[in-house]
């Protein structure tokens, strides 16, 4: 942990190296082991990895250089005014007084001057940059990748406008997927950026900075990962109660393995023949409190902490054996309890939009917009329990519960949830 | 004499005035000066100061209990001490409370208080209108809050209120509206008492106290009076379009009809940005005040001080959009923005090297207002210096809101205007109450907050370079945020505990505190020449005015004529019976109309069910009737006539009242 948590240090002055051990030194001194200024997590902002986010964090530690000069330079001189200049002891009203001098022009224009070309040193590369990160550089504008990024209370649905998929109704459509977006590393990605309801913002930090989804107003951005990798976003704009539960990831792909996951994305969902079990013969899950959360993780386990696009890669692939029964239960009670309402499943019974598209659910890494891991038990906790973990959602207010009577509309047990569960998990 | 003088501090007041109209006594104008009518009622300016520090210290430590509620959420991750809609109401309240509801008043409660005796005079222009701004901004606090006893809670969209999260589509709940016609009330009462301390600093300064010579805090007062009628009307506007959109059907904002949310936006920080050195440019004239008293040495370039004030005031109407980098403004607009928002960091750079330059070969005493006069000097320049990273668009697009502009801007915001106030507090507390704060406990106080403060604001820039954003209910374990939040709660609470410090020692100085002494700094402007705490009438007689630091300058005059001991202003003398304005009811009367008529506006489409009989099948009646008692106010008012009475001091402490007597 030591080695990642002072990153923003060792990334300061290694843009200095030549001088940089001795001021290095005596800040990091303090700092050694220093849990709180970790700056290498997941949504770093310095630990980046793609041109647009480098851009971003070289103007931030231009900004960073000047301002510790000046804060050098003044802070010394006040220091050591406020030390020099100290009265020594308690004086009185007749005791003689110090100089009593009101100003100096010439001081004055200096250190405005001083302070003008200070901030036209942040300028001019604020200037490039911002042109830079502003939209894809010309020579790269025909390669890019064109996605839309749809802000919803509180997920994110991606589309593919240049991937078409067969429509259940017929004709073609965009591919549309989920809360975490695929892209293709080393290729420029360029996102559009929509809004069903209210004002949302795209970031992922290590990729690039956030750009607002605001309604009426097609903004855009984008970012390009250097090389493949497992990527924290989050919406970045208050949007509501559960705005600090609206996540996704980015997971860019070697170019293959993108083709790969794009051809299986574009399949409808699977199929498996089973005839739907008895709700008696379903053993439940037991899934844990959510309350013992609290202090821990719900997104990720520590196998997959410790290689996260490993972690997906081991999401995609199919399991050694499933319940085609239990599977078949939960495709029907998909459709009787309604969930078909608000969700696609592309070539099964789903039809709704309100609601992510469910058809490769079991092949993400995270359910309920990037919050919990999508483990069979999470999911479990999720359909039972939507409002702990993302409290004022339409699965509970609209979904399960009409909301101007707060009539209770769906109700599921332990063996219904599980058999949900499996359909859900089986749908890779 | 003694007449011309009268008159030219009371203009609204002439004695005579009142034989001309026929006085309608529906109120009386109360004559007690002592009891709740009297405060009621009160027209005088620093009767009014202490209720607007009164209320804004409530309202301060209000914002403080629900910050702690927030820290105690975040402190470790995927906590559920409070559920995500309350956090969602806490921060909302945190931020409107401690911006409209603290800072801006306990800076207006400074106005009152000091502008006229610096400038030498008996009371503000418009003694009555001060009054109706003071308890119109009780009226549009108890709008804001109401949510906490009604069952539609507290307003929850944050205190910027974006568009169309504040639609009644997405917030139908009656706690918005509250919101949105609070922040209306609240900008009456602001633009009202800004235009009667204009027009008190231009029209009622003492002979010889040419503009050049007014004290810097009086300086910064006009410059913020004249922000706040400039900006306010930005944010009117905006929450009128609110206002519409919701009980009207409008859709200035409303998207399916086409509506540019977009635009909320930049009227509100049309408004928002100016606000920013509302709140921050009174606090810089205390610390201008503050820094010169205990360096014994004039403040260090005041024409630059002053003027770069100005500019502050005037560049920071060009720099609104920087708060809307990720907006998609286009490269123009965002290149445009930036350089105009460094530009802003010249002015402010000014006043810090001119505030070292005062310290600069002096003596200096670090009693308590000088330690917190020094740390909101250091405090400040750190948020200035994550002020200027912000104007690089580019890295804002990093740290828009995310942890890093929380920290910002509460080291501009506490460490900035909060020490500044702290600093203020301390220093004219004897002034006001005639008592001192011991020496011990308020530095104890200063070391517990300036700890605490950074504590839990200096882990924040790491937090937030870390990706983790604001208005977070709460966060998952994995992110590398643990220790920073931990740490930050840890500093909150301590702040906290030198908050609570530095308010029990000042209530129980107020009881038991050493007796202060007419001027127990040896300090420099005109309020320093008057016995603490300040007579009513203020000067027994009003003073002249030869130089800058006027009190100072007399000083050294009397000592040049080898005065020896405490030295007396000349202007302990009375010259002739002084004039009073004399208190009304009609400012509250005016400000109940209208907090009434805006209550009942909020829920104008529901009926009005008194224990379970209905009465009316809208508000309508009650916002007409509202309206009505204003309107009465108001034109009682008019109709009151001048009033006043006469103050005869016959000796030491044996002053009589005259009222209806002739006099001359």
């Amino acid at each position: 942990m030591v080695s990642r948590s002072c990153f923003f240090f060792r990334r300061l002055f290694s843009s200095l190296a030549p001088l940089s051990w001795l001021p290095a030194a005596l800040l990091l001194l303090p700092l050694a082991g220093c849990g709180w200024a970790n700056l290498g997590g997941h949504q770093s902002t310095l630990d980046v990895a793609g041109p647009v986010a480098e851009s971003q964090r070289s103007v931030f530690l231009v900004t960073v250089w000047v301002t510790l000069f000046i804060f050098v330079v003044v802070g010394a001189v006040l220091a050591y005014a406020m030390i020099k200049f100290r009265a020594r002891g308690r004086l009185r009203a007749a005791d003689a007084l110090p100089g009593q001098d009101h100003g100096n022009p010439w001081i004055e224009v200096g250190l405005i001057l001083a302070s003008v070309g200070l901030l036209a040193i942040i300028a001019v590369p604020t200037m490039r940059a911002i042109w830079y990160t502003y939209d894809v550089p010309e020579a790269e504008r025909k390669d890019a990748l064109e996605v839309v990024a749809t802000g919803y209370q509180w997920w994110f649905k991606f589309e593919y406008p240049t991937e078409k998929i067969a429509l259940p109704a017929g004709g073609e459509g965009p591919l549309v997927t989920g809360n975490e977006l695929v892209v293709p590393a080393g290729r420029a990605v360029r996102v559009q950026l929509r809004t069903t309801d209210v004002i949302h913002s795209f970031w992922v930090p290590k990729l690039a900075g956030k750009v607002d989804m605001i309604p009426n107003r097609p903004n855009f951005l984008w970012f390009k990962a250097t090389a493949p990798g497992y990527f924290y976003g989050q919406c970045a704009e208050f949007c509501g109660e559960s705005h600090a539960i609206m996540r996704f990831r980015v997971i860019a792909l070697a170019p293959a393995d993108y083709a790969a996951w794009l051809a299986t994305q574009k399949l409808p969902a699977r199929a498996t023949s089973g005839t739907p079990r008895e709700l008696a013969q379903i053993v439940p899950l037991q899934p844990a409190d959510p309350a013992a959360d609290r202090g821990g993780i719900r997104a990720a386990s520590p196998a997959f902490e410790a290689d996260p696009l490993a972690g997906w890669k081991r999401q995609q692939e199919l399991p050694a054996q499933e319940d085609a029964d239990l599977i078949a239960r939960g495709r029907a009670l998909f459709q009787t309890k309604t969930c078909i309402g608000c969700h696609v499943v592309r070539g099964h019974e789903g039809v709704g939009i309100a609601g992510p598209d469910l058809t490769h659910v079991g092949s993400r890494t995270t359910i309920a917009a990037g919050v919990l891991a999508n483990t069979p038990e999470r999911m479990f906790q999720w359909v039972r329990d939507p409002a702990v973990f993302k409290p004022g959602n339409k699965m509970v207010h609209g979904g399960y519960i009409e909301p101007k009577t707060g009539r209770r509309l769906v109700t599921l047990d332990a063996q219904e949830i599980t058999a949900l569960v499996a359909y859900l998990q089986h749908l890779k | 004499m003694a007449q011309s003088v009268e008159t030219a501090a009371a203009p609204a007041h002439a004695p005579n005035g009142g034989s001309h109209v026929r006085p309608i006594n529906l109120f009386p104008r109360p004559t007690a000066s002592t009891g709740l009518a009297s405060w009621l009622t009160t027209v005088d300016h620093k009767r009014i100061g202490l209720l607007y520090a009164g209320f804004a210290a409530f309202f301060f430590l209000l914002g403080g209990v629900e910050a702690l509620l927030i820290r105690t959420q975040l402190m470790v991750p995927n906590n559920n001490f409070i559920s995500a809609h309350f956090y969602s109401e806490l921060f909302t309240m945190h931020g409107t409370t401690m911006i409209f509801l603290a800072v801006m008043p306990l800076n207006a409660a400074f106005f009152n208080l000091l502008i006229p005796l610096q400038i030498g005079a008996r009371d503000v222009a418009f003694p009555r209108l001060n009054a109706f701004s003071l308890w119109t901004f009780v009226g549009g606090a108890i709008m804001l809050n109401a949510g906490w006893f009604l069952k539609s809670g507290l307003p929850a969209i944050g205190w910027f209120g974006y568009a169309p999260l504040s639609s009644k589509l997405f917030s139908p709940n009656l706690s918005t509206d509250l919101w949105t016609i609070g922040l209306q009330t609240l900008g009456v009462s602001s633009i009202v008492a800004s235009l009667n301390f204009i027009v008190t600093i231009v029209n009622l300064r003492a002979p010889g106290l040419t503009m050049m010579r007014l004290p810097v805090f009086t300086w910064m007062a006009l410059i913020t009076s004249f922000l706040l009628i400039l900006a306010l009307p930005a944010i009117a506007i905006a929450l009128l379009g609110v206002i519409f959109d919701r009980h009207f059907g409008t859709s200035f904002y409303e998207v399916s009809n086409g509506g540019q949310p977009i635009v909320w936006q930049h009227l509100f920080w049309v408004f928002g940005h100016p606000e920013v050195y509302i709140l921050i440019l009174p606090p810089m004239g205390y610390v201008s005040e503050i820094l010169p008293t205990f360096a014994r040495k004039p403040l260090f370039g005041y024409p630059l001080v002053v003027f770069s004030g100005a500019t502050i005031g005037f560049i920071g109407f060009g720099v609104w959009s920087h708060h809307m980098f990720t907006t998609g403004l286009g490269t123009m607009a965002t290149a445009s923005f930036a350089l105009a928002t460094m530009a802003i960091a010249v002015p402010t750079g000014v006043k810090i090297f001119n505030w070292i330059g005062t310290l600069w070969g002096g003596q200096l005493q670090l009693r308590t207002p000088m330690m917190f006069a020094l740390g909101f000097i250091w405090m400040f320049m750190l948020g200035g210096f994550s002020g200027i990273m912000h104007s690089a668009a580019p890295a804002d697009s990093q740290q828009q809101d995310s942890y890093f502009v929380v920290a910002h801007f509460h080291y501009v915001l506490i460490g900035g205007a909060t020490f500044g106030l702290l600093a203020a507090i301390q220093f004219w507390f004897p002034k006001f109450f005639g008592r001192m704060i011991p020496e011990f406990w308020g530095k104890l106080s200063f070391w517990i907050i300036f700890t605490g403060f950074n504590l839990t604001f200096f882990p924040m820039h790491f937090l937030g370079l870390n990706g983790m954003p604001r208005r977070t209910w709460t966060y998952d374990g994995n992110m590398g945020w643990n220790e920073g939040n931990f740490l930050s709660t840890m500093g909150a609470y301590t702040l906290g505990l030198g908050i609570a410090t530095y308010v029990v020692v000042a209530i129980w100085s107020y009881f038991r505190g050493a007796p202060a002494s007419r001027d127990p700094w040896d300090a420099r402007t005109l309020e320093w020449s008057l016995p603490s705490p300040v007579p009513e009438y203020n000067f027994a007689s009003l003073p002249s005015v030869e130089a800058r630091d006027s009190w100072w300058h007399d000083k050294a005059m009397a000592r040049a004529r080898g005065v020896t001991g405490e030295i007396t202003p000349d202007t302990d003398r009375p010259a002739g019976d002084i004039h009073m304005p004399d208190a009304s009811w009609y400012p509250l009367l005016t400000t109940f109309g209208l907090t009434w008529m805006m209550l009942a506006f909020a829920p104008l489409h529901e009926p009005v069910v008194w224990f379970g009989v209905s009465l009316f099948s809208s508000h309508l009646p009650l916002v007409i009737m509202g309206l009505g008692i204003m309107l009465a106010g108001a034109y009682l008012w008019a109709l009151e006539g001048p009033g006043g009475y006469h103050l005869r001091i016959e000796g030491p402490g044996r002053i009589r009242t005259l009222r209806g007597e002739h006099h001359e």
